[in-house]
Formats: C-alpha cells, structure tokens, sequence
C-alpha cells in the first residue's frame, strides 16, 4: 500500500473482548477471559491504582463500625446499602471471585478468609482491618495483640518505628486484649541513601549488604514472637529477601504497607501482568481509549490514541473498569456534573444542584462520592430509566456507584469481584 | 500568684503591623513585649495576597496610599530584600477593559511618583505566554512579591536582638486601667489557660480586624470593619510578573506568582465577625471566572487551594453598606487620650502589609511623644536579619539548596523541597510549636500535593526527635487533615477532586488515621 495513504488511515486490530483499564479490576476480567478462551486485548492509559495501593484485599472493613466478620456483615450492608456494587455480587459471588483470586496470584501465597478480618498494622501504629493479605503480611494479623517487635531504618521517610510502636501499645485490638510493642532501627544498607521505600528494597536484594542487615538485625532481638519491618523486604526477589531475614530473625517477620509508591503493589501488578501474558491475553499500557463505534445497539469498536495515527480495535466485547475519579474513569466539572469521560455513560447517585458536594468534616462520608455507574445483572451499564446502554458493553471496579471503598475499607474485594462476574457473565453469553 | 512582667511598651497583635512596631520601638530604645493570641502572622497577614505594591493600583483613587505605596516599596527592598521577589509588576487592558483609563492611569502614577512605564505588547507576550493575547496595552511598574511569614519573623526576631520578648499564643483577655490611663494588660495563654499581667507604661493596640475588639477592653470605640477578600491558588506559576488589570479596582483582577504558584484575588465584602470567614464555591467560581479574563484557558488549571483575609478597614463613622472597597485603605493612628480621654494607648487601624512600615514609625512616633522620649526612627534604615545581603529571594533558591543538600538529608516534602533537616532545625529553634506552625515556617504541605503525602513523615521525624508526644502526634495529623480539608473543599472537581481522592486513599484508607487511637 501507498505508505501516505496508510498515514492518512488507521491501525486496524481485532479482539474477542476489549478490556479498557489495568487496575485490579481490567486485570482480573481479562485474565479470567483469557482463561475462558477468548482473545483479549486490555487497553490502558496507564498503571491504575494497583502500583499505589498496599496489595492487601480489602472486602469490607466498616460498616460504620469495625467489622470482624465480612461474609457475616454482607447481608445487612447490603440491605442498608441498595446500590452498592455488593448488592449485585452477593455472598456467592464475592466468595467463587476471591478464590478464583487466590488460585490465580498464588505464587504470593495470599492468606485469609471471608469470616474474618484481620487486624493489620498501619506505617503510623493503628491497626486497620483487611481480608486477605500475601504471605509477607500474614503473621502480622493483631486481632488477638501481643508482643510484637517493629522495626525501621534510619533514614526511611515514609516509616518512623517510635511512632508505630508508641501508638500500637495504645491499641485495643479486642476487649481485654493488648499489644506491647517496641521499636529498633536499622542503619540503612549500602552508601546513604535517597530515604526512598523502592531504593531500600532494591538494597536489600543485594546479597551482601542484606547480609549486613541481618547482623544488625540480630543484635535488635528481643523475646518478642514476631517481627513487623516496612514492606520493603525486596520487589521482585522478595521471596528471598522475605525467607532470609526470617532465618536471621528466627520467628516470623510481617511487612507493613507503606504509603505509595507500594512495593507489595509492585509485586501483585507484575504478577498480574505475567499471568495475563500466560492466559494468552496482550496489554496495551499508554493507549487512552478515545471513544467506540456503535451499531445495532452493539459495540462494534474501540479507538484508541496512538501517534501517529489512532488504532481502530474491531470487538465482540468491551469491559469497561476505568476506575474512579482517582483512576480518571469519572470526572467532575467545575459546576458538579459527573462524567464519565472515555464513552460518555450515564453517571447514577449525583448530588443535585444546589446540594453539598463534599461535607465540612474531611472524615464525613461525602455526597459526591458514591457516583458512579449503574450496571444490570450482567454488569451493563444503564441508564436513568434502567435501560442498557449496549447489548455488549460491561462495567466494573471503582467506576460504579454505591460505595466509598476508601472509608468501607473494600477497594480491592469490589474490584476482583465485579471484574471477575463481569467477565462470567460474557463468558457465559459465549458459551 | 498570677505571673507578672513590667515593660515600656506592650503591642498587641502580632500582624506585620505589630511587629513592625515591635521592632521600630525596640529598635529606639524602649523595652517591648509583643503578644498574639495566635502563632505570629496568623492573622490576615498570614492570609494576604502576597503583593509588595508599587502604589500603581491605587494611583488613580487614592494618591495618598499610592505615594506612601511608593515609598515604602523602595525602602523595603531595601531594609528586608530577602523577603522579597523582584518579580516586577504589569497593568494590563484587556479587550473588556476601557482603553482610555489606561491613559489617566499613567498620569496618575506619574503624578504619584510610582514608576510606570509602557511596554510593547509583543514583549509582554513573550514575557508572559499565558496571558490574554488581546491585551491592548501593557505598563511595567515595580509591584513585587513578600513574604509574610518572613517579614513578620524577621521583624521580631530585630526586636528581640534590642530586647523585646515576643509571645505567641498570648492573648489579651483584659486591658488594665488606672486612672484615666491604661497600664496594661491580662495575658491569656491559648493552650494552658494559664494568665500573665503585662504592666506596661504603654500599649499600642495593634490587632487589625480584631482592633475594635481590643479597644472595647478599655471601654475605647474604634469602627473597624471587617471585608472579606477571596484569594484562591492554582498549581501553576501562570506567570512571571503580577498581573493586574488595568482597570478600576474591582474583584479577582490581580494574579500573583507565589514560589510554585499563582494566586488570584480578590474580593471584598463586609463580614460582622473576623473570626468566622469561609470561602463559598459561588467565590471560588467568580475568581476563576475572573482569571479567564486575563488568562484564557484560566478554569482548566488546577484549583489547589482556597482562603479568606479579612481586611481592617477604619472608618470614621460606622458604614451601613455592604460595599467596603470605597473605603480608605489609608491607615489612622488612634490616639485615645485625645478622643476618649484613656491615656497610654493608641491604636493603629487600616493600612496595607506594604505600608506596615510606616504605620509602625507613625505610631511609635506618637508613642515616643507621649513618653517623653527623644529617639529617631531607625526602621528605615536597618536592614532586617537575613536581608543584610541585600539579595532578593529567587524561585530557584530552594532547588540551588536542594542540590547542596547532603545525600543522606533526604526530602520530607517534595513539592516544597523540605528536607528532613530543615524540619529538624525549625523544630529546635521553637520548642514547644505545633506541626501547623511549622508548616508556615517552612511550607510544608502548601505545594500541589497538600500535604497528602508530607504530613505523615513529618510528625513520624517529630516524636522520633522528641518534639511531639505520641498524642500530640496524633492530633497534629488530624489537626493538619481538617485545617487543609477548609482550604480545599470548595474546589472539588478537575484534577483537584483527583488529588483530593488519592490522598483520601493514603490518609484514610492506608493509614487509616480516622481510627488511629486518641
Ligand atoms: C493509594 C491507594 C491505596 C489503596 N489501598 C487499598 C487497600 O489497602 N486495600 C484495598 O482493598 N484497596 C486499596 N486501594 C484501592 C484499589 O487499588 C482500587 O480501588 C482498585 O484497584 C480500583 O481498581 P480499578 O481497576 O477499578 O481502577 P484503577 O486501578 O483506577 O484503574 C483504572 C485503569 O483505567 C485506565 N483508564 C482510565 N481511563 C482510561 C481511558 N480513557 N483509556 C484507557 N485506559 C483508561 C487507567 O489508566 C487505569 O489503568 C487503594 C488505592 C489507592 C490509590
Ligand atoms: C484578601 C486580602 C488581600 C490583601 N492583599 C494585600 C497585598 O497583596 N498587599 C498588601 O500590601 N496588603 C494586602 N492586604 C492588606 C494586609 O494584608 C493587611 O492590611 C495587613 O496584613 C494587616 O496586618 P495587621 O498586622 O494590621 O493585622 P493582622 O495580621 O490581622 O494582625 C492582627 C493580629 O492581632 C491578633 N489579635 C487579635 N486579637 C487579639 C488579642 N485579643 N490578643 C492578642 N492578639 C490578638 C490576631 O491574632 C492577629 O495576628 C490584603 C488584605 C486582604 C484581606
């Protein structure tokens, strides 16, 4: 062909299904299509939440109040809360999703169970319910207290042992029950460094200045059962780096989740990534989606931003987990209108003009922040009056309405679980 | 026992305005204390504009102000030069503005002795790529920026080199009359409660919107009146130069570039109560509108954050209106000997962060009179600490320190370059100060990402050095997050909201801080 005329046309691709979006939820519905068979392709402007976040899976933390017991608390949350993604998930679903989850990132070695949440240290001493947890975090479950050594590095910025035990000894996990913590610090491994997590973890999958670690280490022992260090403990060697200083160490050491960039993140994304390229399935980071072609009430394309020329991807499917408002898949005027700016869905659970948007109090729960989208039984998006949007377009993670999972404490558990029902339900209308 | 000090001359309210007469009086000779029921520049000196005026915007209304605008801008590049940024100042017209007041403006100005002079379009525009292409004309005069934490430390810390005892978080609860002379004052501490008597042979009632207030305790009436003016700051440095429209004075028609950011204001609207101003999202959207105006594309960029001053504006006779921006923004020294018959106190009321200065040799003149002293003012001529290099301050200044830094000093907040130490230092130079004093001392937290990621670090290297208890510690984070939540939650949408979302994550979700134990 005439190469200008090539210029002046587009890229042209084909896939079963188009997973716009990488975070945990365009992730876990591509693999599971992948699995199933089909030939996906996920498109994404960038990483999603997964490289910030903890890699710890959050199903339902608050309720308002703690609670102890997901798979109890479900029914009546879901009760009081009508539109939350949970209502169309269910107890049966959130529970095929998580283990379907735990097969597929085993290689980390997740622990947990939907009947109980585990009480887990915060980088400032609290202690914060989660569900499941990779195997770096699983000794560090305090629901029951006792005493736990904690241990930083001189210079890492985002960890402050002192602080973290001050405030653990003040903790009640349970009634009755305590944690005497006490805090060490290490000397940072290797030339002074930049104070950086990612920095440190990458020290210590060095051999030798590890080695000077666990020395250090070693000397800081006390009688305490288990150890809890920053989640720093290696990115991609970190079952090295994670098993070796528990030898030194003699007893169990658990990581705890630092402030973004997140390490554990790292791991869990990499992971992801490698099992979608395993299941046969491409991804396609730095490709904004643009838009789709509609026919007969169906998706039949989706155009994605490349330079020099867009890229036309012809689909049977689309799956649409473009995140929240932090994500970039909703967006917020100036005037309070919430878009949903990559297809231009209709956007459910907007505060009317004229009403508050967000509270005085910062730790209120705000008006704004349970907009989203609304999907049918088979994850579709809808509209006002309940009506699909397209016969084959679905939805699923942070983008949908009815929840708050930053104060729920159910980010991740509302992510694997609609991404993981939304690829069910095409890949049972593909037989 | 209540504790009790004697001095010459007590000054209330730590502003630019005390403090300025804080140090003209120590500097002449008299013992000073000076007490603020608040940390220093935590009034609306702390919450201004951030503008060292050339006297340009008041040329055309108010002669007076722009000549003494004029002179104060050129002594205080003088005096206090590491306050400063030379940033240089324009009045632009824009296609919306009437071309003739253009020409009445440079009469004025000249007429005033504030340097204007035109300058090509073409060249502003190079100069400054965002603004407005239709600009019709353009005049350079020597606006400038300040900063008001400096001055007003810098300042205290000359009176406390002659001697002056400066106390923060001191209220004046009650003023002490004897006779018909005021003889001082009861002090209020903030946090402890506990109470201190100030006898001072003096008292200069320095307390900006709060000064009627403060008169009221020895039974002196002094209309100050309260105006409100919204500033809001966008992550941006949109531009080099302040820009003003050149035009009459009217609502959100300056931009100033502040380090890494640039603020647009303001407005003006009578308030009954100084101490309970917010800013509306109706506000909000006005100012951005108001940018668009000068700067097309204005509303796109990102909104970090938004605040109120209350401007004390005196007024000889109470004003019904609420319009106050026809009032003088003239200052008045107050004698009430002469007007109510209390002797031994004055009040200095009205005025402008530019002309602070004067308004403290003013009053420290009439104050010197009345004692029977014989000292000159010195202010004009003594450079303040920091400034005797005579360098202004520059944008890139912190990067050069950043560079310098040692490797293993790393960076506690990097949109405002803090490193670990430079927290360090701060803390240990005033004991017993709170994570938000610190946070004006040294910025921390004000860049684009508000502190979403700074904070934490912070107060975890605070109670490592001792500074803050583990409770302490605690409350200052959340102390922290309610104070930024005000400046922020009026502008929840854009890449603001977003912002805003990922430090919900960090604060709530993975610190969890609303459960951290008391
Ligand atoms: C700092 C932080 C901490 C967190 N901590 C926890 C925790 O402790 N526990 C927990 O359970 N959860 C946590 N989460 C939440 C969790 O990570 C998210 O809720 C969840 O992963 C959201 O996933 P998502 O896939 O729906 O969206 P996202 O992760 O936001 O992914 C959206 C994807 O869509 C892409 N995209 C957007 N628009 C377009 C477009 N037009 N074209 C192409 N691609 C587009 C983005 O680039 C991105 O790849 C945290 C999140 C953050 C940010
Ligand atoms: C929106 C706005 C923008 C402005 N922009 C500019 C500008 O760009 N350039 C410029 O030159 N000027 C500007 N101004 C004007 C300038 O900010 C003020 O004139 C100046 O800061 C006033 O300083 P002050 O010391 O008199 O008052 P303040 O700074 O308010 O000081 C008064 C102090 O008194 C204290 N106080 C009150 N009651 C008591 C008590 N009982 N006991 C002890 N202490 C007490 C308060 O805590 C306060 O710290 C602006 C004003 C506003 C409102």
């Amino acid at each position: 062909m005439d190469p200008s005329a090539r210029m002046a046309g587009n890229d042209r691709a084909a896939a079963d299904v188009v997973v716009i979006g990488a975070g945990t939820a365009g992730l876990v519905a591509a693999i599971r299509l992948s699995q199933g068979g089909l030939r996906v392709r996920v498109v994404a402007a960038g990483h999603g939440c997964l490289v910030l976040a903890p890699g710890v899976i959050d199903v339902l933390g608050y309720a308002p109040e703690r609670v102890a017991d997901p798979a109890r608390a479900l029914a009546p949350f879901v009760a009081a809360h009508p539109d939350h993604p949970y209502a169309r998930v269910g107890p049966d679903g959130l529970d095929r999703a998580l283990a379907w989850f735990r097969e597929t990132v085993a290689p980390l070695g997740y622990v947990g169970a939907l009947r109980h949440n585990r009480l887990l240290l915060t980088a400032l001493g609290g202690l914060r319910p989660s569900c499941l947890v990779p195997q770096t975090m699983a000794a560090g479950d305090l629901s029951q207290g006792g005493p736990v050594l904690v241990v930083g590095f001189h210079g890492l910025r985002d960890f402050s042992p002192a602080l973290v035990a001050a405030n653990l000894c003040a903790v009640v996990p349970a009634p009755g029950t305590g944690v005497a913590a006490r805090a060490a610090t290490l000397e940072w491994p290797g030339p002074s460094g930049d104070g950086r997590p990612l920095t440190l973890a990458r020290r210590l999958e060095d051999r030798s200045l590890r080695a000077a670690v666990g020395r250090d280490l070693r000397t800081v022992l006390g009688d305490e059962p288990r150890v809890g260090m920053p989640a720093v403990l290696g990115v991609d060697r970190w079952q090295e780096v994670w098993e070796e200083m528990q030898l030194v160490a003699g007893r169990p050491i658990f990581e705890i989740p630092l402030v973004p960039p997140s390490i554990p993140g790292l791991r869990l994304f990499d992971l992801l990534r490698r099992v979608l390229r395993a299941a046969g399935g491409r991804l396609q980071v730095g490709a904004p989606v643009t838009g789709v072609r509609h026919r007969n009430g169906r998706v039949e394309a989706v155009t994605v931003a490349r330079t020099p020329r867009e890229q036309v991807i012809d689909t049977r499917w689309v799956v649409l987990a473009t995140g929240g408002v932090g994500g970039g898949g909703l967006q917020v005027d100036p005037d309070g209108t919430v878009r949903e700016p990559t297809l231009g869905l209709p956007v459910h659970g907007v505060p009317v003009p004229g009403h508050p948007r967000v509270l005085p109090d910062p730790f209120a729960s705000h008006p704004l922040d349970r907009a989203g989208l609304a999907v049918d039984e088979a994850w579709r998006p809808v509209d006002r009056s309940g009506r699909v949007v397209a016969l084959n377009l679905h939805a699923a993670g942070a983008a949908l309405t009815g929840c708050e999972p930053w104060r729920e404490k159910s980010g991740e558990g509302i992510s694997i679980a609609t991404g993981y029902l939304a690829a069910s339900a095409i890949l049972e209308e593909a037989g | 026992m209540m504790k009790a000090v004697e001095t010459d001359l007590l000054v209330i309210g730590g502003g630019a305005t005390g403090a300025g007469v804080a140090w003209d009086a120590a500097s002449r000779g008299l013992q000073v204390v000076l007490a603020d029921r608040g940390d220093l520049a935590t009034g609306t000196t702390g919450r201004f504009h951030g503008l060292l005026h050339s006297g340009a915007r008041y040329a055309v209304k108010d002669p007076r102000s722009a000549r003494e605008c004029a002179a104060e801008n050129r002594i205080l590049r003088a005096v206090a030069a590491d306050c400063i940024e030379d940033t240089g100042g324009l009045f632009v017209s824009t296609p919306a503005d009437d071309a003739a007041y253009a020409d009445g403006f440079v009469a004025a100005c000249q007429q005033a002795g504030v340097a204007a002079t035109e300058v090509p379009v073409t060249e502003v525009l190079r100069a400054e790529p965002h603004l407005c292409p239709g600009i019709t004309r353009a005049f350079a005069v020597p606006d400038a920026t300040i900063d008001a934490w400096k001055t007003v430390w810098a300042c205290a810390r000359a009176a406390a080199a002659h001697g002056a005892a400066i106390l923060p978080y001191q209220e004046v609860v009650r003023l002490m009359v004897e006779g018909d002379a005021v003889c001082g004052a009861v002090l209020r501490h903030a946090r402890s409660g506990e109470e201190i008597t100030v006898r001072a042979r003096y008292v200069v009632n320095a307390a900006g919107a709060w000064a009627g207030r403060v008169a009221r305790l020895a039974g002196c009436d002094v209309a100050v009146v309260a105006g409100k003016g919204v500033m809001v700051a966008m992550n941006h440095r949109l531009v080099n130069a302040v820009v003003n429209r050149c035009a009459m004075p009217g609502d959100g028609d300056i931009l100033v570039p502040v380090r890494t950011v640039s603020v647009i204001g303001t407005t003006d609207a009578r308030v009954e109560d100084p101490d309970r101003v917010q800013a509306s999202a109706d506000e909000v959207r006005a100012m951005l509108a108001a940018g668009e105006s000068f700067i097309p594309g204005f509303t796109q960029h990102r909104a970090l954050r938004v605040w109120a001053g209350v401007r004390p504006l005196f007024a000889a006779t109470s004003p019904t209106s609420a319009e106050t921006r026809d009032l003088s923004r003239g200052h008045t020294v107050i004698d009430h000997a002469a007007r109510e018959g209390v002797g031994r106190f004055i009040t200095i009321a009205g005025g402008k962060f530019t002309t602070f200065r004067l308004m403290a040799e003013e009053t420290v003149d009439a104050v010197c009179a009345d004692l029977g002293v014989r000292a000159e003012c010195r202010t004009a001529a003594e450079t303040l600490p920091d400034s005797e290099e005579r360098h202004y301050y520059w944008i890139g200044a912190r990067q050069a320190q950043a560079e310098a830094r040692p490797v293993d000093d790393p960076l506690v907040c990097e949109c405002e370059l803090v490193s670990r130490q430079d927290l360090l230092v701060a803390a240990a130079r005033r004991p017993g100060l709170d994570l938000d004093d610190l946070r004006r001392a040294l910025r921390l937290g004000m860049g684009p990402c508000q502190g979403g990621f700074c904070m934490a670090r912070a107060t975890g290297l605070l109670h490592e050095a001792g500074h803050l208890d583990r409770a302490a510690a605690n409350a200052a984070l959340r102390d922290f997050v309610e104070e930024r939540w005000r400046g922020i939650q009026a502008l929840a949408w854009g890449d603001q909201l977003r912002q805003m979302r990922l430090d919900a994550w960090i604060l709530l979700g993975v610190l969890d801080l609303e459960h951290l134990p008391e």
